[in-house]
């Protein structure tokens, strides 16, 4: 992975084909996971669908009908321009102002879901094991995220998008 | 037993009805700093050292309120940091 850069109105990074893979896999386990209604209690998605009241049940049944549905579909929307712009044999990834943000927001999701699987706790951190596969693509979403909040808030104190 | 009503009570649930309503993001061990910040600025317009100050109240304190008024408007600013995976919920002011 070449970190993204601003060049133009654009961000420019670079993945190799590996990752192009790895990362068409997480995303179709997301959209499936995202897809599914028969999913309530799973960790995963009550941390992408958190509740929108911390104590009240009732307010937060409330807050869920109102916006589950449209959170769900905004996410799949993510997914598929995520997908859309990924080069099948690695190489260039070039992104507009849209499809950055829905980068961003999907590869916070991915991140959310990876760590959460992985059991990140504000009391346990991520294991430290280096051949631990999980841990290994968790550290590289990191970075791929990483960058890209470096290069549009580098964009942003020059001039807002 | 309900309590006996007195006039300090209604004056009181008067004062309840018109405190507004808050939206609060919590910390969460996933989200990195940098993307908290731009997040705050991004959906609240607030300048950088506003939006810092806020992500390094919800990293130290763990929580911090970044919006307030009323309640519909709430739902919506919480709906939209969820659609950024950040941790948050509303609630009446405190």
């Amino acid at each position: 992975m070449t970190p993204f850069r601003r060049r133009g109105t654009e961000l420019v990074g670079r993945l190799e084909a590996a990752e192009v893979g790895i990362l068409g896999l997480l995303v179709d386990e997301l959209e499936q996971l995202l897809a599914d209604d028969e999913t309530t209690g799973d960790p995963v998605v009550e941390r992408l669908l958190p509740p929108g009241h911390a104590s009240d049940s009732r307010i937060a049944a409330d807050y869920r009908d109102l916006t589950e549905s449209a959170l769900r579909e905004g996410k799949a929307d993510d997914i598929a321009l995520v997908r859309a712009g990924l080069p099948v044999d690695g190489g260039e990834v070039r992104l507009d102002e849209d499809q950055a943000r829905a980068w961003l927001r999907t590869t916070n999701d991915l991140r959310l879901a990876l760590g959460t699987r992985l059991g990140v706790s504000a009391d346990r951190e991520l294991p430290e094991d280096p051949a631990d596969q999980q841990v290994a693509v968790y550290h590289w979403l990191t970075a791929v995220q990483g960058s890209l909040v470096d290069a549009i808030a580098a964009a942003g104190r020059r001039r807002r998008w | 037993m309900a309590p006996a009503r007195t006039p300090d009570t209604t004056v009181h649930e008067q004062h309840d009805l018109d405190r507004p309503w808050v939206t609060v993001v919590w910390d969460d061990p996933v989200n990195l700093m940098n993307y908290v910040t731009f997040v705050l600025q991004e959906l609240f317009g607030y300048d950088e050292p506003t939006a810092t100050t806020l992500m390094l109240q919800v990293h130290h304190e763990g929580k911090a309120v970044v919006s307030s008024g009323p309640r519909e408007k709430m739902e919506h600013d919480t709906s939209r940091l969820h659609a950024y995976g950040l941790w948050a919920s509303y609630q009446k002011d405190a």
